[in-house]
């Protein structure tokens, strides 16, 4: 009865609130755009058919088309909508909710109610959370009958945008929580949230540049070893019909460039891996907004390769009847393919425990200070 | 049976802040218990330590029947704190339906009280309106509507009449002395003294921390009971020995017992003075109020 009441006045709350209305208005028009996506025999359709792009890999029917139009959900409407603009407002929306909560006078009339402070902290700051879980539900709802009309597929995994947002807006919440009954200030908490959210946006892009760095020149190291291996065979090889072949001084100074490469890269791979080292542990206690929004992407994409990434990259090739090289690290090219290829490789093997369940782990010290203040704080 | 019983309750702020040091009192079923002070005297805290609201240092006793600080106590017990804030965006019904079911009071009791309240309250045809429309008073009332709502056996009440305009504290007046009558302990932490004064049983009077006096206002006041003589002229010298103080042409007398004036009455009389009034009098609650916080004690909390 309780939590209902709160679930109700939080609703009451943000449904007095005109910016709950705009995000509310721009997400239902967000849908609109991406229903008017659309695919027919000849390619793509845009705006309801205004605009037609034709297109002999992304029309009706094809995995192509399937791997763009679930891509620009969970890549762009996910990525940038819901994780950034819709998140900023919803923080702005949502930012006074606790500061108003403990003001002086109106915090006394809750309190005074036979109800514990612990479970009143945590069940106001679940029901906090109404504001986006009801905007992104609404949003999947809209994008699920996109996909089901456009492409002919009825996906209910869209659906788990709904706790993923939520979560990953829980990370950013929680510092908002704790600064606003600190400060009782809904801007201040507003502002140190900000920070504390570009905060973690250069932790995990220093550590995903490191990350990239390092696999480079992994990658890197493997190609100089393998063109030593080759050289020293080829060598022995010239040695075996002649010692005096001209080609083998050549050759054993290409095999002297290739070691000192290595020994420069290996030097240069522990520079940066003493970098990478401590970054990815900062970033390994730290929330993992990025990743927690890239679960989307790694359940929502196709496991045959056929999404937007692969489309961004330009691999669609490989389903043109063209050769691709396993890997070939002659190639500048190859190699950055490669690279990415691993890391994508990286990050998807990282569990739903470590990405997920390590960066609630900070959403619950976060709160266990704000809610031990709350449980003791004389109001 | 008594609804309050505090022992010797302290609480000490930070920065070595005495708000309370060692407050007992008694507050009793089917009485309207005042506690009054000068403004940092610890009356707000020492209601907020009752309430929960405030951890006390150190607090011994009982609140019907059960410690204080016990959560589940607070369902039988209202509560309008001073300066309160209803959320804006809520109406008048809204509110009520909101705090009383934090209460755990059932819907249906939540309807059928709400509609009752706010027809006793005078509110009626103010409970779909936003409480941001609302005046000061109008709050108030809606304050003490919200403090019913979980029916309670004990109310707790800061500054009840805090902006209402006089027909609004008679009304209140009566509600409180009705709800009096219904058996239920109200314990009113006031500074209008003669609110106080025109319905309390019993008070209290706080000065920085501590409760300098406790009782009923006529065993508080019996001290002070006296007779005052007024009369034309100069006072007769057998009659100085017979009063306890003169003031120009008045004769003051202490004691309540009108017995002891009717011999100098009849001498005055016989001597043909002419007596101009003749005033029982009795210190009210103001006076009381005064003596108990001696020019020494200015405002504020002890250090």
């Amino acid at each position: 009865m309780q939590l209902r009441a709160l679930l109700l006045d939080a609703y009451r709350q943000l449904s007095a609130a005109k910016l709950f209305w705009v995000t509310f208005g721009i997400s239902i028009l967000v849908v609109v755009a991406y229903g008017s996506v659309g695919f027919n025999g000849q390619g793509i359709s845009v705006l309801f058919g205004l605009w037609e792009i034709e297109s002999e890999e992304l029309r009706e029917g094809s995995p192509w088309a399937r791997g763009l139009y679930i891509g620009i959900f969970s890549s762009f409407l996910i990525n940038i909508w819901l994780a950034w603009i819709a998140t900023a407002l919803a923080l702005i929306s949502t930012c006074s909710i606790f500061p108003e909560f403990v003001h002086s006078g109106s915090i006394e009339l809750t309190i005074a109610k036979p109800i514990g402070r612990l479970k009143l902290f945590f069940a106001k700051y679940l029901v906090s959370l109404l504001f986006v879980v009801l905007q992104v539900a609404v949003f999947c709802i809209g994008v699920f009958i996109c996909v089901g009309l456009r492409i002919g597929e009825w996906n209910p995994l869209i659906f788990s945008a709904i706790p993923i947002v939520a979560t990953f807006f829980s990370y950013l919440f929680c510092i908002c929580v704790l600064v606003g009954i600190l400060t009782r200030s809904g801007i201040t908490a507003l502002l140190i949230t900000g920070v504390f959210w570009m905060m973690l946006w250069s932790i995990q892009t220093s550590e995903a540049v490191l990350h990239r760095f390092v696999i480079e020149q992994e990658v890197d190291i493997e190609r100089t070893n393998e063109g030593i291996e080759k050289s020293e065979i080829e060598l022995v090889k010239m040695q075996a019909v002649s010692t005096e072949d001209f080609r083998i001084p050549k050759l054993e100074k290409r095999i002297e460039t290739y070691k000192e490469d290595l020994i420069e890269s290996q030097e240069f791979l522990d520079k940066l891996t003493q970098w990478h080292t401590p970054t990815s542990w900062v970033l390994a206690i730290s929330p993992k907004n990025s990743q927690t929004i890239g679960l989307l992407d790694r359940w929502l994409s196709d496991p045959d390769g056929f999404d937007i990434g692969a489309i961004m990259n330009g691999d669609m090739r490989a389903f043109e009847g063209e050769e691709v090289e396993e890997f070939d690290r002659t190639t500048r090219g190859a190699r950055e393919r490669e690279t990415m290829r691993r890391m994508r490789k990286e990050y998807e093997s990282h569990s739903l425990w470590y990405v997920v369940g390590t960066s609630l782990l900070f959403e619950g010290f976060i709160l266990g200070i704000a809610s031990i203040y709350f449980c003791r704080k004389d109001f | 049976m008594t609804a309050i019983q505090i022992n010797g309750v302290v609480k000490i702020y930070r920065g070595n802040v005495h708000a309370l040091q060692g407050v007992s009192l008694e507050v009793m079923d089917g009485e309207i218990f005042g506690l009054l002070g000068p403004n940092g005297a610890g009356k707000s805290t020492l209601v907020k330590i009752l309430m929960t609201v405030i951890h006390a240092t150190k607090v011994s006793g009982a609140m019907l029947g059960k410690p204080i600080g016990d959560r589940l106590t607070l369902q039988d017990v209202g509560y309008l704190p001073e300066h309160h804030l209803f959320p804006y965006y809520l109406t008048g019904k809204q509110v009520l339906h909101h705090y009383g079911a934090l209460a755990k009071v059932t819907r249906n009791d939540r309807k059928t009280r709400a509609s009752k309240l706010l027809h006793r309250l005078g509110l009626s045809g103010w409970e779909n309106k936003k409480v941001g429309t609302y005046s000061k008073g109008m709050l108030q009332r809606l304050g003490i509507a919200q403090s019913l709502m979980n029916d309670p056996k004990l109310l707790i009440l800061d500054e009840p009449t805090d902006g209402v305009d006089p027909v609004g504290r008679r009304e209140i007046r009566d509600l409180l002395a009705e709800l009096r009558e219904e058996g239920r302990a109200i314990f009113l932490n006031s500074h209008l003294l003669s609110e106080l004064e025109m319905v309390c049983d019993r008070v209290a009077i706080m000065v920085k921390g501590l409760v300098r006096m406790q009782g009923t206002i006529d065993s508080l006041t019996k001290d002070s009971k006296r007779y005052e003589i007024t009369i034309s002229g100069a006072i007769p010298d057998w009659a100085t020995a017979c009063c306890d103080e003169i003031q120009n042409n008045t004769m003051i007398i202490r004691g309540d017992d009108p017995l002891v004036i009717q011999p100098m009455l009849d001498r005055l009389r016989v001597d043909n003075t002419t007596i101009i009034s003749v005033k029982p009098v009795r210190e009210n609650l103001e006076d009381l109020f005064m003596r108990a916080v001696d020019n020494k004690d200015t405002p504020g909390a002890a250090q």
